[in-house]
């Protein structure tokens, strides 16, 4: 089935500077339609209030950690299966291994380029 | 005194057991006991424990002249903040040069988009060979914009290190303070503030890893591999 590139996707960081690399990335990917939130609190609200249909998140934020969002929707009936993309600069085994335990959908490394963001975002909502 | 007490027990033992008659060979054995008591035990321990009372004693009191010629006040009032600070507006300014950065790409993307829709509207029709070499080198173009947004990566990761360095300055600046209160410096007690705040800042992760420390894209991509 093919990508619907309207889809809402929420992307989640506290610094302004790697939200609006995302956001351009996705652009130039031809998803325009994105919302963005400072850190894991915001960011539920924001699944509440708008209909997501991607999440696309730091790991490291005050507040609420990427971690904890992410565990969060996880024990959500209704956000269990949301797809959750986990872009960070935490590069250990361990933190890795502990996304996929909450149920990440995958995981980008900092720094990262575009050819990436589309090999992932393939992975997880098919081919585009 | 306990020795002392000792010696006389064993003493009276010896004399109760042999109501005054007393061998020479438990008197011998009783005065090696006192003999190893003095030299033994007593020299090569207690004795070496006193003597490394007395070099801790006096390795405090030159620990404390030290810190007062080191006048850690100055660093804990002035050179750590001064640093910390100086490190705070490195991550601001880069953070602003980036923005600026993304600005002007972001304009050059809708200048490409304006030569873009003024070619395709152009009446009379552009020859297609005219259009496609444009095309083409607008795309080039693009893919340099894009260039330019990937490597803006580096304000988030340097941030991320410098606020590193921040905490741990900090960090160095309340351990400072203790070691002024314990050895009595300076009366002045640690900013409680500044410890709740150290401890909020610690709940967070310890921020981008060195390179070599971190596994690279492709290593994580292995262990999603076998884990999803």
């Amino acid at each position: 089935m093919a990508v619907d590139k309207r889809m809402r996707i929420l992307v989640v960081d506290d610094f302004q500077t790697m939200r609006r690399i995302i956001i351009n990335l996705l652009r130039q990917l031809g998803f325009t339609n994105v919302v963005e939130a400072q850190d894991g609190q915001l960011a539920l609200e924001k699944v509440k209030d708008d209909k997501i249909d991607l999440v696309i998140s730091d790991w490291n934020m005050p507040n609420m950690t990427g971690l904890e969002f992410l565990k969060v929707l996880r024990s959500s009936e209704e956000y269990k299966d949301l797809p959750f993309i986990m872009v960070t600069a935490e590069g250990k085994k361990e933190n890795v291994i502990a996304a996929v335990q909450a149920g990440v959908n995958n995981y980008i490394v900092k720094p990262f380029n575009a050819a990436t963001l589309k090999e992932k975002l393939s992975k997880v909502i098919g081919d585009f | 005194m306990e020795l002392k007490s000792d010696i006389q027990k064993t003493i009276e033992n010896l004399e109760s057991k042999t109501e005054g008659s007393v061998p020479i060979e438990e008197v011998k054995e009783l005065i090696r006991g006192v003999k190893d008591i003095f030299e033994g035990r007593f020299e090569s321990e207690d004795v070496h424990l006193y003597g490394e009372l007395g070099e801790l004693a006096r390795f405090i009191n030159e620990a404390r002249k030290d810190l007062r010629e080191f006048q850690p006040h100055l660093l804990t009032d002035q050179e750590i903040p001064d640093a910390s600070d100086q490190l705070d507006a490195i991550v601001n300014q880069t953070e602003k040069a980036t923005g600026s950065i993304m600005d002007s790409c972001e304009q050059l993307e809708g200048l490409n988009q304006r030569v873009i829709d003024r070619l395709i509207s152009h009446n009379p029709p552009l020859d297609e060979d005219v259009l496609a070499g444009v095309d083409d080198a607008l795309t080039e173009s693009q893919n340099h914009i894009t260039n330019i947004f990937e490597s803006c990566n580096f304000q988030d990761l340097t941030g991320q290190r410098i606020m590193k360095i921040v905490k741990t300055l900090r960090e160095v600046e309340r351990q400072v303070l203790r070691m002024v209160v314990v050895f009595g410096l300076q009366n002045k007690s640690v900013d409680d503030d500044m410890r709740k705040k150290l401890e909020d800042e610690a709940e967070l992760l310890e921020g981008p890893q060195l390179p070599g420390n971190s596994l690279e894209q492709d290593d994580i991509d292995d262990i999603l591999n076998k884990l999803l």
